[in-house]
């Protein structure tokens, strides 16, 4: 099979190759940007454990537990360690510049997140001083926090009676090993917030928003969740108890069906694509037919010239998704910071890579396959009648 | 049709008809013909237009089958082979000019040579020795590298024959070969057939109705609707 | 100057029926997914703007900006339920301000999976002010006082327990549905109840907002100054209109900026099989170029024929895409509003915005897509072109 032909049918007309290979390229950069969206989605969910659940309210995500809560939990066999975790709602300088901040036990919450990794500062200081707090690495290279700095924080929940911002020493900037939570947040001592509130110069809901358990070795998680749930069922507060995968599942699932919506905006870039395409391969077929039937003169089989043609599609379709999946890797790091907190862990993933390349390979092979189709109905003869 | 020496058949074809069916209607475009040719002849198959003479090239050359008949041609019953064997077998035995060149307009003259010779097992080297080979023999050995779109008519039809020839078939055909020439050209295309029948032994066979390419062929066969009207100069 | 017959164009389109087809149902499907997203964030922008009254005040606690933030104590909204002089009162003197809880609730959606529903308790003098707003399509209104609540229409599909008759618990406390009620804005996402009896099971003695109808003639900025500075009970006051336009801001602005982000990086795609359809008609009717050339008529025409050409490829693909997002008119959906964390249900919007969009884009594609050919085809000699042709 003349295999220099399918080259050089490609580059007969420069500008509609390199419009198609764009096109493509484009399109396949779009589909791995939305696959990882949805994928990332799921990130918190993947890398969780089965050794920390945490309870909540069964009624709403915004009730607070009862601080009666803590001792309970932490007498129930099986659970090595409990936690409380606030969510703190504040803000800083200004309401649009968000990231989170909670309230936590210190030592607790640190112990039972080894994925946790402090980088720069005391993790000492932070156990032991009222209002020392951690700083993920992303906000603190975003607004220039360094340890030491002292961090202001409007509370909107929480509102210091006397007006003022609530301020947090830096005592430590945090990494993470992997996406179980983000390096976003801003973490403080609970005691602090429960101190202002009892001790009246602040104002807001009491207890705290939920409490992490860490179960002991070999302990079985459905079962303690079980177990807990059944402590609280006549009140004060019901609660419910998860693991933490279950947990992270149902702030995806909040934001509605994104997996479906994505699908479907994917589904017509597919289709949007994959008529273009056709439509270059078959304009392409139509001006070669006349150099096929010559082929197929000279003896050439049916196949080699069927080969030529789906050939073409094929090479067209590596290039354009080769470029495309090249760019959607270089562009992600850059994409992954734009989009920040709301889809931690963003990443191309060798998964979404090889099926970009299986779907640049299809859309070449049936491309390529209906031009190449069309020649073996024409026979050689049909050279001799249009040699003129 | 006769033949007084002892050489071999290399075209028999025996009671061969070909008719289509358009428009409700069939059509006979070659009825009941007998046709011989031997081997190192030239011969000039002419007739009006309609009268067939092209599917008889067809046949010949194995890119048509007949309705009914017998198609011999070296050594083979075409009508027997499938068409990826008539594929085969076309390669190996027939070389063909058309009267509009047909070069693959993408390829150089060198690479246009050398696309029959891809369909055997002959290395590259092999292959572009070939072709070079070829080249020269019709006069183009400086225009190797050359796109059709950059030579004349007369060259293209040239580096076409070149192509018929690169893989050494027993048969050439050529269907209206000057048609598409000027005065000049037309002479020097009909010049290379006679000499590579000639010097080479090859068969030729011309379809045309330019008569001055017929004066140069061996003797000259007629056509008209589908069977033979008379015979020319016998050679 | 002679301008070249549509007519030759339209033909020309019809004859090279199957690259027509294609290129136009490819720019079809791309303006059918642009104008899908922009039709979704029309759909909840729609509610959120149809739902606020300009007459009615929010007061929320100073530095909330949702209600969720917001808390007042009885003693406080007593104060402002009964002493704000810009509050319109009722025929029989009392003021039209009532005082309000919210709070997102976790239940059960139909299909699977939790969401937080918004769970509204009100005091009478609610129902008094959204007497016009509300509809009861079955049932009845709650009874102030008792265990009751009524539901809004939407959730009656999307959440589990929400028909006549059936129960959803609060906490502990089980509470009946005897109504279901629709709006124009949010509330019919909400589920209504006695303020009491719900700030009882859900352990809230705390109320979040109070609403309140404005006299006809109040200067809303002045009231808004003086009640920020207002000794006694400092509350930051907003007209409902503009509360519920800050609660649209995540996802408006979200689905907006991917509807331009999809615009863009498709849009190009487009262009480029556009360039690619009419750079090949260019090639295959150079001949009939060089004719026109020849009959006299200008470049100028030629260009403008062309450009023609790719305009009603762009058009037609356009309608094409139209056509495909019709259908999505009226489905409905859900997310979750990021600001209150509350579900939200609303319906895929084809605004006339969307149809303006759509068109504007796919002419805009239509016209960058033949720019180039229409050019080449422009800048062609006539002599040469009837010599290629």
């Amino acid at each position: 099979m003349p295999i220099r032909l399918i080259f050089r049918n490609l580059l007969r007309h420069k500008l509609r190759t390199a419009l198609t290979v764009g096109s493509l390229a484009i399109a396949v950069f779009l589909l791995c940007v939305l696959r990882a969206l949805v994928v990332s989605l799921d990130a918190g969910v993947r890398n969780s454990t089965s050794d920390r659940l945490i309870v909540q309210s069964a009624v709403s995500l915004f009730v607070n537990l009862p601080a009666s809560y803590l001792g309970k939990l932490q007498a129930v066999e099986g659970v090595d360690s409990v936690a409380r975790l606030q969510w703190f709602g504040g803000y800083y300088q200004d309401p649009s510049s968000f990231f989170a901040q909670f309230g936590v036990d210190p030592e607790e919450f640190l112990d039972m997140y080894p994925e946790f990794k402090i980088v720069d500062g005391s993790r000492e200081r932070f156990l032991t001083e009222r209002t020392a707090c951690i700083v993920g690495r992303q906000t603190a290279d975003r607004y220039g926090f360094k340890v030491g700095d002292t961090v202001p924080i409007i509370g909107t929940i929480f509102q210091r009676l006397d007006g003022t911002p609530w301020e947090f020493q830096v005592a430590a900037i945090y990494e993470l090993d992997s996406i179980v939570w983000d390096e976003t947040t801003i973490f403080f001592p609970f005691e602090y917030l429960e101190e202002s509130l009892e001790g009246g110069t602040a104002s807001g809901p009491p207890g705290s928003g939920v409490i992490y358990m860490h179960l002991a070795e070999g302990v079985n998680p459905v079962n303690i969740a079980a177990e807990v749930d059944g402590l609280f069922e006549n009140g004060p507060q019901r609660v419910q108890t998860t693991t933490e995968a279950e947990f992270n599942a149902q702030f995806v699932s909040m934001v509605g069906n994104i997996p479906f919506f994505v699908t479907t905006i994917g589904g017509g870039v597919l289709a949007a694509i994959l008529l273009a395409v056709i439509n270059t391969m078959l304009l392409s077929g139509r001006e070669q037919r006349h150099d096929m039937g010559v082929l197929k003169a000279l003896g050439f089989s049916d196949w080699a010239v069927f080969g030529v043609m789906l050939g073409q599609g094929v090479v067209l379709c590596v290039l354009g998704g080769g470029v495309g999946i090249g760019l959607a890797q270089l562009s992600s790091p850059e994409i992954a910071k734009l989009l920040g907190t709301m889809f931690p862990g963003f990443e191309m993933t060798s998964e979404i890579l090889t099926s970009a390349c299986t779907l640049s390979l299809g859309i070449g092979l049936l491309s390529g396959a209906l031009p190449a189709a069309a020649t073996r109905k024409l026979m050689a003869v049909d050279a001799f009648r249009r040699g003129a | 049709m006769s033949s007084t020496t002892a050489t071999r058949a290399v075209v028999d074809l025996n009671g061969v008809t070909r008719a289509y069916s358009r428009g409700g209607e069939r059509l006979v475009v070659l009825d009941a013909l007998d046709f011989t040719i031997e081997e190192g002849d030239r011969v000039a198959i002419m007739g009006p237009s309609g009268s067939g003479k092209t599917t008889l090239l067809n046949l010949i050359g194995g890119l048509d089958k007949p309705g009914s008949g017998s198609v011999r041609v070296a050594g083979e019953e075409l009508t027997e082979l499938s068409p990826p064997e008539l594929a085969r077998w076309r390669a190996g035995n027939v070389g063909i000019v058309f009267q509009g060149f047909n070069l693959i307009p993408v390829l150089s003259a060198q690479e246009n040579v050398e696309l029959p010779l891809l369909l055997t097992r002959l290395s590259r080297s092999e292959r572009r020795a070939h072709a070079a080979h070829a080249l020269e023999l019709v006069g183009l050995a400086d225009r190797a590298s050359h796109r059709p779109g950059q030579l004349s008519g007369g060259q293209e039809q040239r580096v076409a024959i070149a192509r018929a020839i690169v893989s050494d078939p027993t048969l050439i055909l050529a269907d209206e070969p000057t048609g598409d020439l000027d005065r000049a050209s037309a002479d020097s295309v009909m010049a290379l057939l006679a000499r590579l029948n000639e010097e080479l032994g090859k068969t030729v066979v011309i379809v045309t109705h330019d008569p001055l390419a017929a004066a140069s062929a061996k003797r000259s066969v007629h056509l008209d609707k589908g069977r033979w009207k008379s015979d020319g100069e016998g050679a | 100057m002679q301008l070249v017959p549509f007519s030759y164009n339209l033909r020309s389109l019809l004859v090279r029926r199957s690259t027509t087809l294609l290129t136009v149902v490819s720019i079809g499907a791309t303006v059918a997914v642009i104008s899908g997203v922009q039709a979704l964030q029309q759909g909840f922008v729609t509610i959120f703007e149809n739902g606020g009254r300009t007459d009615v005040a929010v007061f929320l606690r100073p530095g909330a900006t949702t209600e969720n933030q917001s808390g007042f104590t009885r003693s406080s909204a007593d104060v402002l339920l009964k002493s704000i002089p810009e509050i319109a009162l009722t025929d029989d003197g009392r003021p039209l301000a009532s005082a309000e809880n919210y709070m997102a609730v976790r239940l059960f959606k139909v299909g699977g999976g939790e969401t937080n529903v918004p769970v509204r308790g009100v005091q009478p003098m609610t129902m008094t002010i959204r007497a016009n707003d509300l509809q009861i399509l079955e049932g009845r209104r709650f009874e102030p006082g008792t265990d009751e609540i009524m539901v809004g229409e939407k959730l009656t599909r999307r959440i589990r327990g929400c028909q006549l008759g059936e129960v959803i618990r609060l906490n502990t406390v089980p509470f009946t549905v005897v109504g279901i009620f629709t709006d124009e804005g949010t509330f019919s996402s909400e589920i209504w109840g006695d303020l009491e009896r719900m700030g009882d099971a859900l352990q809230r003695s705390v109320y979040n907002r109070v609403i309140g109808v404005l006299r006809p003639d109040v200067d809303v900025p002045a009231l808004i100054e003086a009640q920020e500075n207002h000794p006694q009970v400092p509350a930051s006051v907003m007209t409902e209109a503009d509360y519920l336009m800050s609660q649209t801001g995540m996802i408006s602005a979200t689905l907006l900026g991917l509807g331009a982000f999809l615009a863009v990086i498709m849009g190009i795609a487009a262009v480029f099989t556009t360039t690619t359809t009419m750079q090949a008609a260019l090639a295959a009717r150079t001949h009939e170029i060089g004719i026109l050339a020849c009959l006299g008529f200008r470049p100028v025409s030629i260009l403008l024929s062309f450009l023609f050409e790719s305009l009603v490829l762009g058009v037609l693909g356009g309608l094409v895409g139209i056509l495909l997002t019709l259908p999505l008119n009226g489905i409905e959906t859900g997310t979750t509003n990021m600001v209150t964390f509350t579900e939200v249900a609303f319906a895929f919007r084809i605004t006339p915005q969307v149809l303006g969009t759509a068109i504007l884009f796919s002419i805009l594609l239509g016209l960058l897509g033949g720019a180039i050919p229409a050019f080449r085809a422009a800048r062609m000699s006539a002599v040469e072109a009837l010599r290629r042709g």
